[in-house]
């Protein structure tokens, strides 16, 4: 996944990703990509399209 | 590795909240929260009302409170008028317009007066069963350590994350997330300053637009969108409500705000053993109005006062702590069930068919602002309203 740096850490895709994999610290996004189902869900919620599938 | 009674997860409110009331009750407490300050940046549109504040016990502080509320505006998508204000009626519940970041920031100080101790720009990475406890493993800058308490109260907001790791099913749905999105805006004109005004149909799918003034011409100027129920993103929503709306023609934005808010109400389970889970974390927003402020709160004060019984009694077992899932339930259950079906009814109208209950309203005399009062009326002026909405009222 492709974290665009306008991204605003507040969480939303972590909060509807159904696998739990997306880490958000203060300023940073961390994909546990390896069970990644590529479902879309995340990249879908993001209010400002801060996320795209690598 | 460090040990505590209880580890909340989160200084939002509702985390905030649980640390205060289990401090209060005597159990050692610690609060961690991942950002650097609590409050910030903010995830909210700030209106809170005065029962609420109330009856969690928390006294109204200048310092946070911007603006005192008048009354309410609800605009239709033709841009008909239902001005429910108090020179038409009474208002017992009129509520405030907050500033988040210090509001958020004094519920924690309350915590650590209360006992608790804080630990700021600490984040809690994963957490694993420990015989009769939990061991959370958290990053603190460079530091990776543990912390290892007998009660987890997983306090993360819309995240949920701390409780999926325990096995619980408090994901949110896509259907059920509300994508927010929010100018905070000067030079906004009102037509009257201390009305908070709300605007719906396609203007926000799944959701509806809002400003909320803080004084001066200063407002939160937002909305909330469900994804799936729109081909554009929220933030293109919001651009154009504000090139559309007659009071942001000549405003500015000075922030921007984004961040979910989960309104399909509560999970089945949000307790476990050794672990209570609070605020949006566990759903504990009004699923109408997607207000979580004192919703959560209430939620963290219950978990607070049974995680503190149950340090007493030395049992942190799910049997014990499903007297959390009974008072909160029974204290806020109903009114999120409720506000699930008035939601899903008014999401189901057409821009045509909220017109004419705009229009419809015009007529009618409120005799309070209350979401109640206006689902009474909703169920008066509709027939489709009262087939859907007549049992719940
Ligand atoms: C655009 C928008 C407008 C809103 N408007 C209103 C409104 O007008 N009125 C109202 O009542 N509600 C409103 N809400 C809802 C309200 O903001 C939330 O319900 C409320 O903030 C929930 O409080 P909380 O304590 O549960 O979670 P939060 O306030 O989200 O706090 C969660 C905290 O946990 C921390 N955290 C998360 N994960 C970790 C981790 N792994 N480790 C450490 N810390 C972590 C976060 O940093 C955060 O500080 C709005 C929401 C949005 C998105
Ligand atoms: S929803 Fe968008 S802005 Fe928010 S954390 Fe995820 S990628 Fe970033
Ligand atoms: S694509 Fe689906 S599974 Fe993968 S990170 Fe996004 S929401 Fe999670």
């Amino acid at each position: 996944m492709i974290v665009k740096d306008w991204c605003m850490y507040c969480g939303e895709c972590a909060g509807v990703c159904p696998k739990n994999l997306i880490e958000v610290k203060e300023i940073t996004l961390i994909f546990d990509d390896k069970d990644c189902k590529e479902c879309n869900t995340c990249v879908k919620a993001c209010p400002i399209s801060a996320l795209e599938k690598g | 590795m460090i040990k505590t009674d209880v580890l909340v997860i989160g200084s939002g409110p509702a985390g905030s909240s649980a640390a205060k009331h289990a401090a209060l009750g005597g159990a050692d407490v610690i609060l961690i929260d991942k950002k650097s300050e609590i409050g910030a940046p903010k995830r909210c549109a700030e209106g809170v009302s005065k029962g609420g504040l109330e009856n969690l016990g928390i006294k109204p502080n200048p310092r946070w409170v911007t603006k005192e509320l008048d009354g309410v505006r609800l605009v239709s998508p033709n841009g008909t008028n239902v001005w429910m204000t108090s020179d038409e009626i009474k208002l017992p519940e009129a509520g405030y317009i907050l500033e988040r970041k210090v509001f958020d920031k004094h519920m924690a100080m309350d915590a650590a007066r209360a006992g608790a101790e804080i630990r700021v720009k600490t984040l809690a990475k994963g957490m694993k069963k420990d015989k009769d406890s939990y061991i959370v493993t958290c990053e603190h800058m460079e530091d990776l350590f543990e912390i290892k308490a007998k009660i987890i109260i997983a306090a993360d907001g819309p995240e949920s994350r701390v409780a999926r790791w325990a096995g619980l099913k408090t994901a949110t749905k896509a259907k059920n997330m509300e994508s927010g999105i929010q100018f905070e805006m000067c030079g906004v004109e009102m037509e009257k300053q201390d009305v908070i005004e709300f605007y719906f149909g396609s203007v926000a799918p799944g959701g509806y637009a809002w400003i909320f003034p803080k004084g001066e011409d200063i407002a939160n100027v937002g909305l909330a969108v469900i994804a799936l129920d729109t081909d554009k993103t929220a933030y293109q929503h919001l651009i154009e409500f504000v090139e559309n709306c007659p009071a942001t023609q000549n405003a500015q934005a000075v922030e921007l705000n984004v961040g979910g808010d989960p309104v399909g109400g509560m999970p089945k389970k949000i307790y476990g053993d050794n672990l209570l889970v609070v605020g949006d974390a566990a759903g504990q927003v009004n699923p109408l109005t997607g207000g979580g402020i004192i919703s959560g709160m209430t939620g963290g004060m219950h978990a607070g006062i049974v995680a503190a019984e149950a340090i007493v009694e030395e049992d942190y077992s799910e049997k014990k702590l499903k007297q959390y899932d009974k008072n909160v339930r029974e204290d806020i259950g109903d009114e999120i069930d409720k506000y699930l079906k008035v939601k899903d009814y008014a999401l189901s109208l057409s821009d045509e068919e909220l017109d004419s209950v705009a229009k419809a309203f015009q007529d009618i005399e409120f005799k309070k602002v209350s979401t109640t009062e206006l689902v009474k009326s909703l169920v008066k002026v509709s027939p489709k309203a009262l087939l859907k909405l007549g049992k719940l009222i």
